[in-house]
């Protein structure tokens, strides 16, 4: 008889478990007949979250919509705000007019036709030529003007520009936790692990707690944070450290109230470059959350704490920022026997591209999806799920560090060191050659388990003032197709800048009137 | 526009023209409807539903155009129509609401003292020689307390028609008869697939409810769209030939 996998054990509930619940569930969840997979979280009401991770990607639209969430909700409760994207400031000289966008709007007419190119040489010629990012999209008007990526009119999940979210993380696990368990069936168990309990195969036979005796399950689910109680303590499984590569270990996390309830809310997250670090700066409904994460072996807390007042401004020099140790890197491997780490178990990279939450929602994804199965064949998943969490690793370091060898800082040693050869991974040093000679484009990236589209390569590179050599390129002959796109985006940059809503307002509307599912 | 609270001592010199109400409606190709005016405004204009722009909520309303800011039934004078919704009809009169001294809101007669309904030529005024109400007044107070009336059903249907997921996005993809392609988005109408699988309960309930016959008269009103698409047909032939006479 085969060992069919009938029931999930998830321990930890922070905004892993309880996310990686909720998507387990909306796929699997135990119907009354008995089909489907009992899911079992358990939680320590004396372990506290970690709570970062405000921002998010378009991703948690498609996730929250399976898991039958309603966004109008979402924005009730959460604090939420939108996210279109991100403002780099003082990445790239460190002027205080220096910025460029990463907006979540793609290049218009995007990948077919390749406006990274003309626009280049364009911007060769012309002193005035506009930014990237305000070349090939809309996005950075709308900005600009602080305004909301869509209209009320507009049905749940469904926006004009592409959007994310901010969110309070310590909120959105209470509301994921209730839709989990009122919606979902997902068995809630508050208690403390005490240990792991491995069976003769090395497998986890069960977990025992204080009040609830052992709890078993045929898969568990790692989603303890840092601890890494079930992968890393039991399983024995390394840590492979990344500072080599990213330098940040230390963040001070601070909540900054608005002037006044009606102050806008900025519609994307600001990043802001400081000496040995960056400060991420992100509006939610009530508060903004601001944070400056910095390199340990390049300054001194005091001195960062010095930066990130100096930012929040006088008036707030009575905050008390939160310390959280950081640690870059991951596990060797996230899938071990019957044991998978989703979340910080897995491993904690800084929150320079918000990639902390889409990880969790992807690792979820591809866990649901691949059941049901058996414990026979488990071995089979373990070693998809790894390659593909690997890679998918490592590329999002090789594109954190492309923020930082972009830059031409060189205020500090943190920038020069970050700009070192030897910290530079090979892929990342061998695609910088590639994009010598021509724009990004899907070709570099033909996994199925990609993270960054081409376009968002496009937009750093380019946002940060990378130069391609464009004088080989031949002809193409896409000529008229690529102004006629310029000049699209240019109507739709005048169409949107006038129809979209202050971001704040319409927040306020979503919460009054709500928004309809279609 | 600009509404004031109607006054019988203050506003009763106005001279009001009712029929210069229609011109008010010649560029809007949505004109809002109450539920109890659905059977009569079947049997000219398609009912669709559409997202008021300031709440995104659902009400019902009469399509007038193919386009925004588009009336195919005005004729130049005239609404050339069997059935004129109360929202015109009711012009230049609205219903405003007031804070009152309790704190509740309460309806208020207002006039629009900007509308082009106010000229020397009406023949209609609100009150009698007597200071009594004019039946011409007593006819647009039963018509504004229709609509009143009306919202409490209308909105009910439009609760009911979400909760069993009954209405679902039309686009109108026309191809007029010179070749030019027409889209026409943001309009909702009744799903007819999910409706006719509803079970048996839900049918009952809606029947019990006055619903039934409400989601009937949308369905049907649906064919009108043919007449708007032949009316802009028309307009269209019209214009060319206008034009080609001016070469």
């Amino acid at each position: 008889m085969p060992h069919v996998i009938r029931s999930i054990c998830i321990v930890g509930g922070g905004t892993a478990g309880w996310l990686t619940a909720g998507i387990i569930a909306a796929r699997h969840r135990r119907s009354e007949d008995g089909h489907g997979i009992r899911i079992t979280l358990i939680e320590s009401d004396t372990i506290g979250t970690i709570g970062v991770g405000e921002g998010t990607w378009p991703t948690m639209r498609t996730t929250l919509k399976k898991m039958g969430v309603s966004e109008t909700d979402f924005f009730r409760e959460c604090n939420t705000s939108f996210k279109q994207g991100a403002r780099f400031a003082r990445w790239v000289t460190g002027d205080p007019s220096d910025f460029y966008y990463h907006p979540l709007v793609l290049p218009e007419g995007f990948p077919s036709l390749d406006l990274a190119s003309a626009w280049m040489e364009y911007a060769k010629k012309r002193q005035d030529a506009p930014s990237f990012s305000n070349a090939v999209s809309y996005q950075e008007a709308v900005c600009e003007l602080g305004l909301a990526p869509k209209l009320i009119t507009s049905p749940e999940y469904a926006g004009i520009a592409n959007y994310a979210y901010h969110l309070d993380a310590g909120r959105f696990v209470s509301f994921i936790r209730d839709h989990c368990v009122k919606r979902l069936g997902v068995h809630h168990v508050v208690d403390d692990v005490t240990s792991v309990i491995r069976s003769e195969s090395g497998d986890i036979a069960y977990v025992e707690t204080s009040k609830s005796g052992q709890l078993d399950g045929d898969l568990f689910i790692d989603c303890s944070g840092f601890r890494s109680l079930l992968l890393g303590e039991t399983m024995g499984v390394p840590f492979i450290d990344c500072s080599d590569v990213l330098f940040i270990d230390r963040a001070l996390a601070v909540q900054v109230p608005y002037d006044a309830e009606d102050s806008d809310i900025v519609p994307h997250t600001v990043s802001t470059a400081q000496k040995h670090g960056w400060i991420w700066d992100i509006g939610l409904q009530s508060r903004r959350g601001v944070g400056y994460v910095f390199s340990s072996s390049h300054t001194t807390a005091d001195a960062a704490l010095g930066e990130l007042q100096a930012y929040i401004g006088e008036k707030h020099r009575s905050l008390q920022p939160r310390e959280i140790k950081i640690h870059a890197g991951h596990r060797q491997t996230f899938w071990k026997g019957n044991c998978v780490a989703v979340g910080l178990a897995g491993g904690f990279l800084e929150p320079l591209e918000a990639s902390a939450l889409v990880l969790i929602e992807l690792s979820a994804e591809m866990i649901g999806g691949m059941l049901p199965a058996t414990r026979e064949t488990m071995h089979v998943l373990a070693k998809r799920f790894n390659e593909t969490t690997q890679y998918r690793w490592d590329r999002i370091i090789d594109f954190l560090k492309l923020h930082y060898i972009l830059s031409k800082r060189e205020d500090s040693q943190f920038w020069i060191d970050n700009r070192d050869p030897a910290s530079i991974p090979d892929s990342l040093k061998d695609q910088i050659e590639l994009w010598r000679y021509r724009a990004p484009g899907d070709q570099d990236f033909t996994s199925n388990a990609e993270m960054f589209p081409a376009a968002s390569y496009q937009y750093v590179l380019f946002g940060m003032g990378f130069r391609m050599d464009t004088s080989d390129r031949e002809p193409n002959g896409h000529a008229s197709a690529v102004q006629q796109a310029f000049a699209r985006n240019e109507s739709l940059k005048i169409k949107w800048t006038k129809a979209l809503p202050n971001n704040r307002s319409l927040i306020n509307k979503i919460k009054e009137f709500g928004l309809q599912r279609i | 526009m600009h509404l004031v609270e109607l006054s019988r001592e203050e506003h009763s010199q106005l001279k009001i023209s009712p029929d210069l109400a229609e011109a008010s409606a010649a560029r809007q190709h949505l004109i809002p409807i109450v539920a109890s005016e659905f059977r009569k405004a079947a049997i000219q204009y398609p009912i669709v539903f559409a997202k008021n722009p300031e709440t995104g909520r659902f009400a019902p309303y009469v399509l007038n155009g193919l386009e925004p800011e588009e009336n195919l039934f005005w004729s130049g004078t005239k609404l050339d129509v069997a059935y004129v919704p109360l929202n015109i009809r009711r012009r230049p009169f609205f219903v405003g609401m007031a804070d009152t001294a309790s704190g509740a809101k309460d309806n208020v007669l207002c006039i629009d003292i900007e509308s082009p309904c106010l000229t020397a030529s009406g023949k209609n005024s609100i009150v009698d020689g007597d200071g009594s109400d004019s039946p011409y007044l007593k006819e647009i107070l039963s018509i504004l307390r229709e609509l009143i009336d009306g919202q409490q059903q209308t909105s009910s249907l439009i609760n009911t028609a979400l909760s069993l997921d009954l209405l679902c996005p039309i686009v109108l993809d026309i191809v007029l008869e010179d070749g030019k392609p027409l889209q026409v988005e943001g309009l909702y109408s009744i799903d007819e697939d999910r409706f006719r699988s509803l079970g048996k309960d839900k049918i009952e309930m809606l029947w019990n409810d006055g619903v039934m016959e409400l989601l009937y008269s949308v369905i049907i009103s649906t064919g009108q769209i043919f007449n708007l698409v032949r009316l802009r047909n028309e307009r269209e032939a019209l214009n060319r030939a206008w034009r080609d006479n001016e070469k």
